[in-house]
């Protein structure tokens, strides 16, 4: 556990000297949520009515929440990563040392996310604030609890992207693979809660990972209540289980047949 | 006690052939044409605790094949393998504890960390407690003269430096085997020459085993003992570099130079290999013609200056890569 927690402490200062390009690069977030005010400024022509459960100021809240949790992992990095570390064996000469590559990534992406959510939260509460208002329902503890589900979703997120990484191990590229779970995840979860989906397969979506990723935790940020919570948290357990399998045994079974260039 | 067991070895690589321009590459989308090479073909050998041993041959020979192999880089076809009584294969995790790797092609400290961070996380995934760490670093950055830059990012400094880092990571959990796949490729004479005597040092104070692939034949005549040499795949020499000298040594160089001008053709167990009038080169195969006779052809009462020496180990490396082609 110790190389894991050094790992992220490494990284943690290391991403310290990218702070300004950061925040330079999620000033795009502000322009964002600016175009999401418009649209469901449009689409709610009288603000106290309700779409789908949800009034304006929930709907702004929620993708301002998902937006930001997006924004602080960058799964497409993560995948492109592991990527090249397969490709050019560079996966294979980790595996003579002691440590785990999935604890490894997870630690190393884990400092980044944190580095980046301690910048931009508190920056996205401030423009909520500024643009529409108190979060609806506001109670601290309730909205701490939702951030910790956040931070667990995105660990189910981080998982599938390494499992997504990981089939590098077997085919030429991974990329696309990737652009597609990011663009349905992108629209199903993130920008639209499940209840904006057809009827039929809603039943579906609530027993997918996406309960557990972004859904149920931007949910609970927006109209927060416990039964709700000990839901999410059970899917998150249980995606989180079964993720970290899934990645082990693809990555075992990856490097067993890896072609580690000559030299 | 045998540190590493080797028998019976074996990898094939199995890669696409793709053929030639537009056509070619569609072909091989269809109906691919796969080559397999067999990098590394029945290999045994043993290496005893304490030794350095050379493990050389030419490019594409199988040495790097071989020591992935033996370190759990790379899974084997075929074959047994056993470090300090494990497998790489089964005990890949537990073995890491016990040995260290050095790929001088291949970096394996993280770049944009300065080495006294890598230390500490090598240290770190060593299990190693952080006051062991930090002695364990003052100690290397003494033996290996890091001090001037064991705080600047890996990847700013020069490759004679990062070599010596990675060779200085590589111990810090004090390996019982340390795995050298040309740990002086493109080093200049002076640091190779540090890095020599790091080594040998290292092997007389802790007895580390070294198994060492080198180009530089100064490497593996100043450092081993003893020399395996592998070509297309299989050993073909094992033996102790003094046997190696003394078995082909039957060969002697005289450089010459003359008072006149004298005439030598080839002749049994003598090659000219130089004849500029004056300064006369040739080689006597010690087998065919005793050196006094050789002199004598000479004609010793025109001789200037003689110089006779042995054949650099150089050569007879060469030779014997040649040999078995
Ligand atoms: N990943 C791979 N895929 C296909 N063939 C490979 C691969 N790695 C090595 N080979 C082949 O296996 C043979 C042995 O390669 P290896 O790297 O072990 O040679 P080497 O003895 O280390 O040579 P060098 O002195 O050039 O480093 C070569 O013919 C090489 O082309
Ligand atoms: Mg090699």
């Amino acid at each position: 556990m110790k190389k894991y927690l050094f790992i992220f402490k490494t990284e943690f200062i290391n991403s310290l000297q990218y702070v300004k390009s950061f925040i330079v690069g999620s000033l795009s977030l502000i322009l964002i949520i600016y175009i999401y005010l418009n649209l469901w400024n449009f689409l709610y022509s009288d603000p106290e009515s309700l779409i789908n459960g949800y009034s304006y100021t929930q709907m702004i809240w929620y993708i301002l929440f998902t937006e930001t949790l997006w924004s602080c992992i960058k799964g497409r990095k993560i995948v492109r990563d592991i990527s090249t570390d397969v490709k050019n064996g560079n996966i294979a000469y980790q595996m003579n040392k002691p440590y785990n590559y999935i604890n490894y990534i997870l630690s190393k992406t884990f400092a980044d996310f944190t580095f980046k959510l301690l910048i931009l939260l508190p920056a996205a509460i401030v423009l909520g604030h500024i643009l529409i208002g108190n979060i609806p329902n506001f109670n601290l503890l309730g909205c701490l609890l939702a951030i910790i589900t956040g931070i667990l979703g995105t660990m189910v997120n981080v998982l599938i992207c390494i499992s997504i990484g990981l089939l590098s191990f077997f085919m030429e590229d991974a990329a696309p693979i990737y652009w597609i779970y990011s663009k349905v995840i992108l629209v199903i979860g993130t920008l639209f809660p499940i209840e904006f989906m057809p009827e039929i397969i809603q039943p579906v979506l609530k027993y997918s990972p996406i309960f557990a990723m972004n859904y149920g935790p931007a949910k609970l940020f927006v109209d927060f209540n416990y039964d709700f919570l000990i839901k999410v948290l059970i899917s998150q357990v249980i995606y989180l289980i079964v993720f970290y399998i899934i990645t082990n045994l693809v990555y075992k079974k990856g490097v067993k047949n890896i072609n580690v260039n000559g030299g | 006690m045998s540190v590493i067991e080797v028998k019976n070895l074996s990898k094939t690589f199995k890669s696409k052939v793709k053929g030639k321009g537009l056509k070619g590459s569609i072909k091989s989308i269809f109906k691919p044409k796969y080559k397999t090479i067999k990098a590394v073909n029945k290999v045994s050998f043993n290496v005893e605790k304490g030794e350095m041993v050379a493990f050389i041959g030419p490019n594409g020979a199988g040495k790097s094949t071989t020591i992935k192999m033996l370190t759990g880089i790379l899974y084997p076809d075929n074959g047994d393998i056993k470090i300090l009584g494990l497998d790489p294969r089964k005990n890949r995790k537990k073995l890491a504890y016990e040995i260290g790797t050095v790929f001088g092609q291949k970096e394996q400290l993280w770049t944009h960390l300065t080495p006294y961070d890598n230390f500490k996380f090598f240290g770190a995934i060593y299990d190693m407690k952080d006051y062991e760490i930090e002695k364990k670093i003052e100690e290397l950055k003494a033996l290996f003269e890091l001090d001037e830059f064991i705080n600047t990012p890996v990847k700013s400094l020069s490759l004679g430096q990062r070599i010596r880092c990675e060779i200085a990571c590589s111990l810090i959990n004090d390996p019982k085997i340390l795995f050298l796949d040309e740990p002086t490729i493109g080093l200049d004479p002076v640091v190779k020459e540090n890095i020599r005597s790091f080594i040998k040092r290292m092997n007389k104070e802790c007895h580390t085993t070294v198994f060492l692939t080198s180009h530089d034949v100064g490497d593996i005549e100043k450092l081993c003992k003893r020399v395996i040499i592998i070509n297309n795949g299989t050993v073909v020499l094992d033996d102790t570099m003094e046997n190696l000298k003394y078995h082909y040594l039957n060969k002697k160089i005289i450089d010459a130079k003359m008072k006149e001008k004298i005439n030598l053709d080839d002749e049994k167990g003598i090659k000219i290999l130089k004849d500029k009038g004056y300064n006369l080169k040739i080689e006597v195969d010690l087998k065919e013609k005793n050196i006094s006779d050789a002199i004598k052809l000479l004609d010793p009462d025109k001789i200037i200056d003689i110089n006779i020496s042995n054949t650099p180990l150089e050569e007879i490396i060469s030779d014997i890569y040649k040999k078995d082609k």
